[in-house]
């Protein structure tokens, strides 16, 4: 280091470490904020060390985190998908019925698949086609799904009839559970899918400069289209799971919230509300983040009905240090 | 003069991330004077004003007012001391209107609270009738040409009382006349005393305008005197290092067949009756006043306005081009006006800026290379001359001029048989800009077609074969390049003369 120093011109040595902290932490703020809350609950609560209590926090959050990663590219894109805890309940529904119906597992995935990009493809054509802003377009689509899904459930729950089908989300590889594993790959193909190819790229684009992606001769309408078909497909992989893991699905509860977890942990994680900014990476911490808030909170008994608190302070203290940059 | 200097900037230094880019830079400006700063793109500027402006904070250096030290901590402080700022990118706000826009941040209140609309938008028409702008005032921004744009820029800064105005390039997309107001306007300043820092890469302006200079070179003041004693040469000289001919670039040669065929092409409000022909080896000129139309006549063939009629013909086929995916696969490509709007993703590296339109280039099995994505990246880096220390920061940190390099790298990356540059030298500065169009012309020479779209007339004569005056949306006149003269092109642009016959 000691040549360094010896190249540099007389001027601000401080300043420069200075500007070089500053670009540390705009860049990996999120990974900074998490060991830091780590340490911290590794230290208020032994407890919380334990493996098992790992491994734990990663099963809660699995689900959410796939939400997530969903959310995360549109709100690159400058949208916001606010239909996807209505959304999966509708999913998980559809599935289960299709499941019990025909008694195979491999049509229960299927129709999941199907009906959750569907759903995210009506979005999609609402925002590009019809140019309603995503919050309305996707508002509609968040109390029509939950309509529809309570309907069809009469209010109540629908469970699997065929016995494997809860062993997707209660088996496990090693010591991972495998909706972490599932969690993990899927944070990969996204992050591949963002950062190396086109598509990726286009959401960027969009997000932070509409006019000039479709000057750039990209098709913006079809890219859009398929952001919010990319979400509705996620968010059916966590309808499977979230349906396999107690191998039933209520159409009044599942899924309540999960908008506000997932936009919460892509906030946390650095991405711009506004688009154009931030990275699939961050938004893995920010689920890890929440996961590690929930259960410090349990483990510290902390009143189900106070979480909710604090969960909104960290998102309120998260945007604030985004504005500073 | 016994006047003491209104400001004085001193041995400012400034760094980005460890590279220096403004190395003992001082500035002496005295009150009612027209000072020209200059430099090749890249040479801080921007950053000097930016320090001045309080938007930056130099890492040494002092600066004194009226002989009193000050530390610009941030804008409010720098338009406390009775500067304004007009910035190199435009900051209007397009969903706001018109008199929104000016008065953003110091709107005018009854004693109740209530916004005095009335009065905001009497004052706004007033500062604009000055500069000789007629729109109205409760207009929205965005429904608005970029001239219009620039215009609403400059009289916000005019509308404080200022003691000092920084005007960062506010004549890019400025038409002669529209300069003239400009430069009208700034001489009554001065004489009530106002200081004015003027930024351009247009010399001419400079010599017009202008009583002081500051020459910057690589954050290095390398000249500073009065504007009197030099010829332009010399300035030149002193910002590039070597002097720039002023002849015509574009030998005679000979064209190809017809690659674009524009028949009675008319939309709405907009334009009306335009038919043209573009050939292979061609360079065409497209000159007139602001709001004459090209523009969108441009905008309208490469799909991104689709509400016109008349026919497009490219290569002798028919098309439909309602999308600009669809232009650049029928072969034609446009490079925007007004970077900051049409071009730049502020948020993307400056190498992903370059690859965007042409992301196939570098793609093997659906992935992205990186690599020969960076490699393309200093090939043009080499050619357009671009200054950048590290092509992964993004765009915005560049200074203007280079982000408008990168933007016509992207352009020639994408290599259409038939490529539109509108207002392409936007703040390049006269180096590069001669640089720009013997790449242009080299273009023209390899069989490509090329419009170009200017509102200097100088431009469109040194590099066009042909040029067409428009005015009020209707092509006025088709000259010869070689044999038109700026006088003959004012004439057409502004609507007192106009061809009898219509030359297809
Ligand atoms: N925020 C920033 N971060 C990093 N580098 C910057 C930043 N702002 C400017 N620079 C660098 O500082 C140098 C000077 O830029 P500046 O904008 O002052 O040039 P300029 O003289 O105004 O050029 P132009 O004529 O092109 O506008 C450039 O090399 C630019 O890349
Ligand atoms: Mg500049």
């Amino acid at each position: 280091m000691a040549n360094v120093n010896t190249i540099k011109q007389p001027n601000p040595q401080t300043s420069s470490t200075k500007s070089r902290l500053t670009w540390l932490w705009s860049e990996y703020s999120v990974i900074i904020a998490f060991l830091v809350i780590f340490m911290a609950a590794a230290v208020m609560n032994p407890r919380f060390l334990d493996i098992n209590n790992q491994l734990n926090i990663l099963m809660q959050v699995s689900i959410i985190g796939i939400v997530a990663l969903g959310m995360t590219v549109v709100m690159l894109s400058g949208g916001i998908d606010l239909s996807v805890g209505s959304v999966l309940v509708f999913v998980g529904v559809i599935s289960v019925l299709a499941m019990n119906a025909t008694g195979s597992i491999f049509v229960a995935i299927l129709t999941a698949l199907v009906v959750g990009s569907f759903a995210g493809f009506l979005n999609g054509l609402m925002v590009a086609k019809g140019r309603i802003a995503s919050f309305i377009a996707t508002l509609g689509m968040m109390a029509a799904a939950r309509s529809i899904a309570l309907y069809i459930a009469e209010g109540g729950s629908i469970s699997g009839e065929v016995s494997g089908f809860t062993v997707i989300a209660n088996s496990n590889l090693w010591i991972f559970d495998f909706p972490v594993i599932i969690f993990f790959v899927m944070t990969a193909l996204v992050y591949v899918l963002m950062h190396k190819t086109r598509f990726g790229r286009y959401v960027y684009a969009l997000g932070s400069n509409e006019k000039a992606a479709l000057l750039s001769g990209i098709r913006v309408d079809r890219v859009k289209i398929g952001i919010y078909s990319l979400v509705g497909l996620l968010v059916s992989v966590a309808a499977i799971i979230e349906t396999s893991r107690l191998n039933s699905i209520s159409s009044s509860s599942s899924g309540v919230q999960y908008e506000l977890d997932a936009i919460a942990a892509v906030i946390i994680g650095g991405t711009r509300m506004t688009g154009g900014r931030g990275k699939i990476m961050g938004t893995f911490f920010g689920v890890l983040i929440l996961g590690i808030l929930n259960n410090m909170m349990n483990l510290m008994n902390v009143s189900p009905h106070l979480q909710g608190f604090v969960k909104g302070l960290i998102i309120i203290i998260a945007v604030v240090f985004q504005k500073r940059e | 003069m016994t006047t003491s200097p209104f400001l004085i900037m001193n041995n400012i230094e400034k760094a980005f991330n460890g590279v220096p880019v403004l190395k003992k830079v001082s500035l002496t400006v005295v009150e009612g004077e027209i000072h020209a700063l200059l430099g090749e793109n890249g040479a801080g500027k921007s950053t000097l004003m930016n320090i001045l402006g309080g938007v930056h904070q130099p890492d040494h250096g002092s600066i004194q007012i009226n002989g009193l030290d000050v530390r610009m901590s941030n804008p409010r402080v720098s338009q406390d001391q009775g500067i304004s700022f007009i910035h190199q990118e435009l900051n209007v706000v397009a969903d706001l209107r018109v008199y929104e826009n000016m008065f953003l941040g110091s709107e005018l209140r009854s004693k109740l609270g209530f916004l005095k609309v009335e009065e905001m938008c009497r004052q706004t028409s007033e500062i604009l009738a000055k500069l000789g702008v007629d729109i109205n005032p409760k207009e929205y921004v965005r429904n608005l040409e970029t001239s219009y744009k620039q215009l609403i820029e400059i009289s916000k800064a005019l509308l404080h009382k200022s003691k000092l105005i920084i005007m960062d390039e506010p004549t890019t997309s400025l038409a002669e006349h529209e300069v003239k107001r400009l430069f009208e306007l700034m001489r009554n300043l001065k004489k009530s005393g106002v200081s004015i820092i003027y930024i351009s890469h247009k010399l001419k302006e400079i010599k017009e305008i202008c009583d002081t200079y500051t020459v910057l070179r690589d954050g290095e003041l390398v000249g500073t005197g009065s504007i009197e004693n030099e010829n332009l040469d010399t300035i030149t000289k002193l910002m590039v290092g070597k002097s720039i001919s002023q002849e015509r670039l574009v030998q005679k040669h000979s064209f190809g067949p017809v690659v674009l065929e524009v028949n009675d092409l008319s939309s709405q409000g907009l334009y009306k009756n335009i038919t043209f022909t573009l050939r292979k080896g061609e360079i065409l000129g497209f000159t007139g006043l602001a709001g004459d139309g090209r523009t969108e006549l441009f905008e309208s063939l490469f799909g991104y306005r689709k509400k016109y009629t008349g026919q497009i013909k490219i290569n002798n086929q028919l098309v439909k081009i309602d999308h600009p995916r669809k232009a650049l696969e029928a072969g034609l490509a446009l490079v925007p006006k007004d970077r900051k709007e049409n071009a730049i993703i502020k948020d993307l590296s400056v190498i992903h800026n370059m690859s965007l339109s042409s992301i196939g280039h570098f793609e093997k099995a659906g992935f992205i290379q990186e690599k020969k994505e960076k490699d393309r990246f200093h090939y043009y880096k080499e050619r357009l001359n671009i200054k950048v220390h590290n092509p992964r920061i993004t765009i915005d940190k560049l200074s203007g001029g280079n982000q408008q390099k990168v933007i016509i790298a992207k352009w020639l990356e994408v290599d259409t048989d038939i490529i539109i540059f509108d207002n392409p030298t936007q703040g390049i500065d006269v180096g590069a800009k001669h640089e720009i169009y013997q790449q242009i012309v080299s273009l023209a020479e390899q069989g490509k077609a090329v419009i170009i779209l200017s509102s200097e007339a100088p431009e469109v004569q040194k590099v066009c074969h042909h040029i067409y005056v428009m005015y009020q949306g209707e092509i006025t006149a088709r000259l010869k390049g070689e044999q038109a003269t700026e006088d003959e092109i004012m004439s057409y642009a502004t609507g007192s003369k106009r061809e009898a016959e219509k030359i297809g």
